[in-house]
């Protein structure tokens, strides 16, 4: 399901879509990578097939709860939330697109060591959010 | 009360029904809310959305704490409401009566969260209706999925009127705790 808001013009999807593609070329082990609106639609999709929207929907209410959470402790925003599960890890990073809270959601299978995932999801947030200001 | 000293309410409806506005309302302390900016200005025209939940606290007179749970409306997040509905003993079903579907509504939501507790008791809370005459449609289409519940036109920015909602649901847990009590004795 595509994001009704204007700011996600076509434009900005094939360019996200690029740039998760590129995430994507960074390890094999990467299955699934999602732009997600604040208010979970999905933007673009890397390897995107019938559960992209469904995991764009659940990682907005992950990053909403985790903000919730760092918010209720005092620790300000989270930087990251990352879910070890017994086949692979999930990374789930918040970053500002054209002026927009998004999330950014990699699904990577257990071959992927945490650190070379992390990094390459903050990279990849990184040239999103520079290249796409509103 | 012969139930549980932790009473967990779960408020449901679609998006714009108030289930935020409701939990604001009459929770003792500011609740936790995961409302971000909504996109979707063709479903609902306003500012914000609920994308995970909402959870509140209530204090009552006897000492039992009921915690208060809110659900995101749009269908997209219907797994929030399994999670949520998990271990409720009640739903309090927000409707928004100036809806033109709001008759689908009620009925889409009765049977989601029946699905997963059928026998969930469920309190129907109706806001923006023209006139309390018009409850009378809600009552019929009630009777057609089966479900004996109350139906009240509420506010539920008014603390009084959730509260109201909040209570009847109580006395219907309290009923069917007594009823089993006399069953087994």
């Amino acid at each position: 399901m595509q994001p009704p808001d204007s700011r996600f013009s076509s434009e900005l999807t094939a360019f996200a879509v690029q740039q998760l593609d590129a995430l994507g070329q960074t390890s094999a082990g990467i299955q699934l990578a999602v732009l997600t609106s604040e208010d979970g639609f999905e933007i673009a999709a890397y390897r995107g097939h019938a559960i992209s929207g469904r995991i764009a929907a659940m990682s907005s209410s992950l990053q909403a709860l985790s903000e919730a959470i760092t918010r209720e402790a005092g620790l300000n925003s989270p930087r990251s939330l990352i879910i070890e599960a017994e086949g692979g890890t999930i990374l789930i990073l918040g970053t500002t697109v054209a002026s927009a809270r998004v999330s950014l959601s990699v699904v990577a299978s257990s071959a992927d060591t945490l650190g070379q995932l992390l990094w390459a999801a903050r990279n990849c947030c990184k040239t999103l959010e520079q290249a796409l200001q509103g | 009360m012969n139930t549980s000293q932790q009473l967990k309410i779960v408020f449901t409806g679609p998006m714009g029904a108030g289930k935020t506005t409701a939990i604001r309302a009459i929770s003792d302390a500011a609740p936790v809310s995961t409302e971000v900016g909504n996109s979707d200005q063709a479903m609902f025209a306003k500012e914000s959305t609920t994308i995970a939940l909402d959870y509140g606290e209530l204090t009552l007179e006897d000492g039992n704490c009921v915690r208060l749970y809110g659900t995101p409306g749009q269908a997209r997040f219907s797994f929030m409401w399994e999670i949520i509905g998990l271990g409720a003993l009640g739903v309090i079903l927000l409707i928004d009566g100036s809806s033109d579907h709001a008759h689908l509504d009620l009925k889409a939501f009765i049977e989601a969260f029946q699905r997963n507790t059928p026998d969930q008791p469920f309190v129907i809370g109706v806001g923006r209706l023209k006139s309390n005459g018009d409850l009378e449609r809600y009552f019929s289409l009630l009777e057609s999925v089966e479900l004996v519940a109350p139906v009240f036109a509420v506010d539920v920015r008014q603390r009084g009127d959730v509260l109201l909602l909040i209570e009847t649901l109580l006395c219907i847990l309290e009923m069917r705790v007594t009823e089993i009590d006399h069953a087994a004795s």
